[in-house]
């Protein structure tokens, strides 16, 4: 049964062609996935913005350089309506950020993962196992 | 037996479609005839019409288009909602058709830590195998007319995808999503709106991408047919309790179900509050130049807390440059 | 009546006048004098508040520099006199924006670089109280706990909370509203707006802790009068305030029309992106 799920769930996705097939691929043309990265660093500054929020990040390199990165992550809304603010990430909290490079090589990433750098825990919500209500894991 | 067979089969398509638990808890059944514990009595504006006010919730747990494999079976039983409540996986209401964000990737960021689309959304339940109703339950053909605007459509996009902010989606560069309709579809996160009715007008704000439909309600023609906005050019009327909307003169880029209307569109729309928290929605599409006949679609929009929070879109859409300027550097490899 | 002539006035006749003297004065007393006429009052909504539903517009030059301003050149020589600023009488209450020495330099660094800076030329959505006298027209749809405030440039809105007021999660472009009746006005008090908009195309600006302090009066039934307090302790020394009629649009089935705007401020966004470049870019088209 549960193979059976889940080979239909690779198809399941195609039953409504609504979305013209092109839509398909903004990621994919702003981040490249054979440019995974891990950074450790700490938010200088949070953007609660749409269509996505972005962490501003300062990491520092093993050779003591600082680099400004920007970790583009989910819109805040639903954040708020689970009573998130602006204030719960502060400046100065040190995160640890998985995800993939900006294509145009800048220093700029998709946090496919959010962690705080002192527990391990997640950031936000997502409590849930790697993958659940995540895409394409 | 029956059942069991009917409730594995439906269990791939309940992955994409249906929730688990939190969701019964604030539950409408529309099949049902409301075995409510309270009557209640149609609340009223100042000047006597129904008060659809209020900030809603139009996530659904039920596709679009019924999956084919249930022919023309417009409902579930109680018996194949439960099985097919089980055998799902806690998927988020994003599916391939209402992502915003163009389906999943593997180069992304994780929406359940972001609260989108998951299990804290409150959406109506419901009995029904689809939004679109009747016996097909699916999206009519395009007419032949409408399968070349598509596919000249297709041609030049393969060609062009890149080459400006012009040539992206709609969504990409925050003008419209797409579920703003009307009809108004559920989108895959942030599916939250809000209805304000002020004197002979009713104003409805999707929260993406802020867009307002102001709908005049007394008896004012459209305005002039060169005029052509996203959403079309609405027109209200009451029809005792129910608040009946018409929209015609889309923008001609605007596609409907995948398909890209024609000037003869025409979206007819029907809201009803039928319980405290809950205002029924049935919308009719007809544009005979693009889809064979035409079709109809039925949800319930339940009631939040609210309120709507801003969301801007194209003043932060740093995407769209750097989508740009990612493709310009993968040409230049 | 009768005043009687003569030395020796009845008594009668002196109590009569002093009665009528006595009632002309009072009758003085409570009649409004000139000075003293009754304000307006708007037309009542079924649940009893000032009506203010409708689409109105500010017409004035308010969105070219809210001070007193002359004419001038503005940042297009090809656009000539077509997007030139023309004079104001401004609409500052006494005239001058109080910044501190700093914020009012940069003032003037905004205005030389307000061709590539100005946030009205990107379509970003204008703000509080910016997009009530940009030169677009704006609905008030009033409901019951809801006024909803719809702006035809880029499809702004505002949500004005009648109840209990709230609080903000986050900054936004259009600000927080929490609204209540003053008498005939409505008073909506605006919090957390982002430091992204400007107050004019002139460059005057504020920081993220502007709050701003509306209110809306009918002084008519076709016009209204729209004040707002200004409160940023960043960039002004002082509060400051800022006033102006409101007109009602009158024409026959006015509506707000869309102005999304993306759509025009996508080459001046990301021309420098294309593929290819626009043949004749620039100002022509």
């Amino acid at each position: 049964m549960r193979t059976k799920l889940a080979v239909v769930l690779a198809g399941a996705g195609m039953l409504l062609a609504a979305a013209p097939v092109w839509a398909h691929h903004a990621f994919a043309a702003e981040f490249d996935e054979k440019r995974p990265l891990k950074l450790q660093g700490v938010v200088t500054k949070w953007e609660l913005v749409n269509p996505h929020s972005w962490i501003h990040l300062e990491v520092k390199g093993p050779d003591g350089k600082v680099t400004q990165w920007m970790v583009e992550g989910g819109s805040p809304n639903s954040l708020f309506r689970n009573g998130f603010t602006k204030e719960s990430l502060p400046e100065g909290t040190e995160i640890i950020v998985e995800g993939y490079r900006a294509k145009d090589g800048a220093d700029r990433a998709v946090g496919a993962n959010l962690t705080y750098a002192k527990d391990g825990k997640r950031l936000f919500m997502g409590g849930s196992a790697p993958g659940a209500g995540g895409d394409g894991k | 037996m029956k059942r069991l067979i009917v409730g594995s089969r439906m269990a791939p398509i309940a992955i994409v479609a249906l929730m688990l638990a939190p969701v019964f808890a604030h539950a409408q059944v529309t099949a049902k005839p409301a075995a409510a514990a309270k009557a209640w009595t149609m609340p009223r504006t100042p000047d006597g019409h129904a008060d659809l006010q209020g900030v809603y919730s139009n996530a659904q747990t039920i596709p679009v288009a019924r999956p084919a494999n249930l022919g023309s079976k417009e409902f579930y039983t109680e018996a194949d909602r439960i099985a097919s409540a089980q055998a799902a996986a806690a998927r988020a209401g994003r599916t391939a058709a209402n992502d915003p964000e163009g389906g999943a990737l593997a180069v992304h960021y994780d929406t359940s830590q972001f609260g989108l689309g998951g299990p804290t959304v409150k959406r109506a339940a419901s009995l029904r195998t689809s939004i679109i109703t009747g016996p097909e339950g699916r999206v009519p053909a395009l007419t032949p007319e409408a399968q070349k605007r598509g596919a000249d459509r297709r041609a030049f996009q393969q060609e062009h995808q890149w080459d400006s902010a012009q040539t992206r989606p709609l969504g990409e560069r925050c003008i419209t999503w797409g579920f703003e309709g009307p009809p108004m579809m559920p989108v895959g996160y942030n599916s939250t709106l809000q209805i304000v009715q002020g004197q002979g007008t009713v104003a409805i704000l999707q929260e993406m991408i802020h867009d307002v439909r102001i709908i005049p309600t007394d008896g004012r023609p459209h305005a002039p047919s060169v005029i052509r906005p996203w959403m079309g050019d609405s027109r209200g009327h009451w029809e005792g309790d129910t608040l009946v909307v018409e929209t015609i003169n889309y923008n001609p880029q605007v596609t409907i179900q995948g398909g890209i209307v024609s000037d003869a569109a025409k979206v007819t729309e029907r809201f009803t509050r039928i319980d405290a928290d809950t205002v029924q929605y049935q919308f009719t599409v007809d544009d005979p130049k693009t889809f064979v006949k035409p079709f109809s679609g039925e949800y319930n929009m339940i009631h939040i807390d609210g309120p709507i929070y801003e969301y801007a879109c194209h003043e932060a859409n740093y995407g769209m440059a750097n989508n740009l300027s990612g493709a310009r550097a993968t040409e230049k490899k | 009546m009768q005043i009687q002539s003569g030395k020796s006035r009845s008594r009668w006749g002196t109590w009569l006048f002093v009665g009528m003297a006595g009632a002309a004065l009072f009758s003085l007393a409570v009649m409004p004098t000139a000075a003293q006429a009754p304000a307006y009052k708007a037309p009542r909504t079924k649940d009893g508040k000032p009506n203010l539903n409708g689409i109105w517009q500010a017409l004035n030059e308010a969105n070219w520099d809210l001070r007193p301003h002359a004419a001038s050149q503005g940042p297009v020589y090809s656009l000539g006199a077509a997007y030139s600023a023309p004079a104001g009488l401004g609409v500052v209450e006494g005239g001058e924006i109080p910044y501190k020495p700093e914020a009012a330099a940069k003032q003037k660094e905004n205005y030389a670089n307000r061709l590539k800076l100005d946030p009205e030329i990107k379509c970003y959505m204008g703000g509080v109280p910016r997009s009530t006298y940009m030169p677009y027209p704006f609905q008030i749809v009033q409901g019951t706990d809801t006024i909803m405030i719809v702006y035809e440039y880029a499809g702004a809105v505002r949500v004005v909370n009648m109840k209990a007021p709230t609080k903000a999660p986050a900054d936004s472009w259009m600000g927080w509203s929490n609204g209540r009746w003053e008498g005939e006005s409505l008073v909506v008090d605006v919090t957390s707006l982002n430091d992204q908009t400007w107050f004019d195309r002139a460059g005057n600006w504020h920081s993220d802790a502007l709050h701003v302090i509306e209110r809306y009066t009918a002084i008519g039934p076709d016009a209204l009068q729209y004040e707002a307090t200004i409160d940023d302790p960043k960039v002004f020394t002082r509060q400051w305030k800022i006033s102006m009629p409101l007109y009602r649009r009158l024409e026959k089935n006015a509506q707000i029309l869309e102005y999304k705007c993306v759509e025009f401020a996508e080459e001046v966004l990301y021309g420098h992106l294309r593929k290819q470049p626009i043949q004749g870019k620039g100002d022509s088209k």
